[in-house]
């Protein structure tokens, strides 16, 4: 890993490299560079999971050109291929380097939709909510229930906009969480459930199930669930698993076809 | 082009979150949470997550003013700490140090915290000592 990192930046394949670097015993973002190549021994998968191709996209706002290598989990792969497919990222310009899902051996332990996991991630700490929560799980209770259970979860937000703002595939400059005719202004918590409808419908074809979201509330709503549900509609409609591959999505309209497209009637699953 | 992650403390309240600045090109681009610190645990409040932006505010006030007739007048720190100094130690000698107080803050560290106290004991002479979060 350290040794193509740094034949990477050597022969100018990139300018800078984004990995982890042990900063006062904390695992923290770092961006590598040819200049300080030294610190390249330092160099780790990072223990705490950060949304490296978040910082990438900023890194690119402000320079368009720049060549940015990048440790890539699971999670970052698909993110990173949902940026590019919305031209938020340039292919051309992210290297990455592909490691296992937070940092196991095993990748049954990773934490996400595409691994099938049976338990958390070793170094997720699970506190509130069972960050594994599928759909068919709550699914099994009738809809009053889940009903009540869903405005109690929304009621105990706190309108930290943690949830977006940690978020590596909400990138939007002006965002409609923040549009007083949507969600009305100061008031907490904040107008429900459409707070959170709003971004749910926003994360259909776009949430890649990296769970940052959830770990980042304070007050552990189930966030990764709803947006699993939306998934699940996004696939059993359009046959599209987002982040999986830089194809064009269903949702994105900008290009040359319109892509729009459901799946063929027959195989809806009219479920809900 | 320059990109630092570089790890601090929130100084809205006292609750003290970990918090990562990502600094690109020498401006704080913004905030992140922490992830392993253990105040906040990769969570922060609306105000830790805007952190950033009180930093680049073009309100935020990087030099002292006096008021002087009525109007602030931007000025340089040791003008402005020695016309202080002379206006409290008029105060003081004309009504005595119980009549000065200095308020500390949660947003301060807890050793400036102790030395705003020192101050006030020491340096002013009076017991006169509270905190903002009772205003
Ligand atoms: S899981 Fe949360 S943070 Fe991750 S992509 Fe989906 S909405 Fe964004
Ligand atoms: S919540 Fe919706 S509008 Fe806001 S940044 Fe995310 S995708 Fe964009
Ligand atoms: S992170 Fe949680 S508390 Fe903060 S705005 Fe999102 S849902 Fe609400
Ligand atoms: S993030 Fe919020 S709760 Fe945490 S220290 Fe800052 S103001 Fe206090």
């Amino acid at each position: 890993m350290n040794t193509k990192v740094k034949h990477w930046l050597e022969d100018e394949t990139i300018d800078i490299f984004l990995g982890y670097k042990i900063v006062d015993g904390h695992p923290l973002p770092h961006c590598f560079t040819k200049e300080r190549i030294e610190e390249l021994e330092d160099l780790i998968v990072g223990q705490a999971r950060y949304s490296l191709e978040k910082i990438a996209t900023h890194i690119t706002t402000v320079n368009p050109d720049i060549k940015i290598g990048m440790l890539a989990r699971d999670c970052n792969q698909r993110a990173l291929n949902v940026l590019f497919i919305w031209n938020q990222l340039n292919p051309e310009n992210i290297e990455t380097i592909n490691i296992n899902c937070c940092p196991s051996n095993l990748k049954e332990h990773g934490d996400c939709s595409y691994l099938e996991p049976e338990t958390a991630g070793v170094y997720k700490k699970q506190v509130g909510v069972d960050n594994n929560l599928q759909p068919e799980d709550v699914e099994k209770h009738d809809q009053p229930q889940r009903l009540t259970r869903w405005m109690y979860e929304f009621q105990k937000c706190i309108k930290c906009y943690g949830c977006r703002n940690i978020c590596p595939v909400c990138f939007c400059t002006e965002c409609s969480l923040e549009h007083k005719e949507l969600v009305d202004p100061g008031t907490l918590p904040p107008e429900i459930p459409i707070f959170h409808l709003v971004r749910a419908v926003h994360m259909a074809g776009r949430c890649i199930d990296c769970g940052l979201c959830e770990d980042a509330c304070p007050v552990d709503i189930p966030l990764r669930l709803l947006y699993r549900k939306v998934n699940e509609i996004v696939v059993n409609v359009f046959d599209y698993q987002t982040g999986a591959s830089a194809q064009q999505s269903p949702f994105n309209i900008l290009g040359d076809t319109v892509t729009l497209e459901p799946k063929p009637l027959e195989s809806v699953e009219t479920q809900n | 082009m320059q990109c630092k992650i570089v790890p601090s403390v929130c100084s809205y309240c006292g609750t003290g979150c970990g918090i990562l600045f990502e600094v690109i090109d020498g401006k704080i681009n913004s905030t992140l949470p922490l992830k392993t610190h253990p105040v906040n645990e990769g969570k922060l409040c609306i105000k830790g997550w805007n952190l950033h932006e009180h930093v680049n505010s073009f309100m935020r006030l990087k030099k002292p003013l006096v008021k002087t007739s009525g109007r602030f007048i931007t000025t340089e720190w040791d003008e402005a700490i020695g016309l202080t100094a002379d206006r409290f130690s008029e105060i003081i000698q004309k009504y005595g140090p119980d009549s000065v107080g200095v308020l500390v803050s949660a947003k301060l560290t807890n050793e400036e915290n102790y030395l705003a106290q020192k101050f006030a004991r020491a340096v002013i002479g009076t017991n006169n000592v509270d905190h903002c979060a009772r205003l």
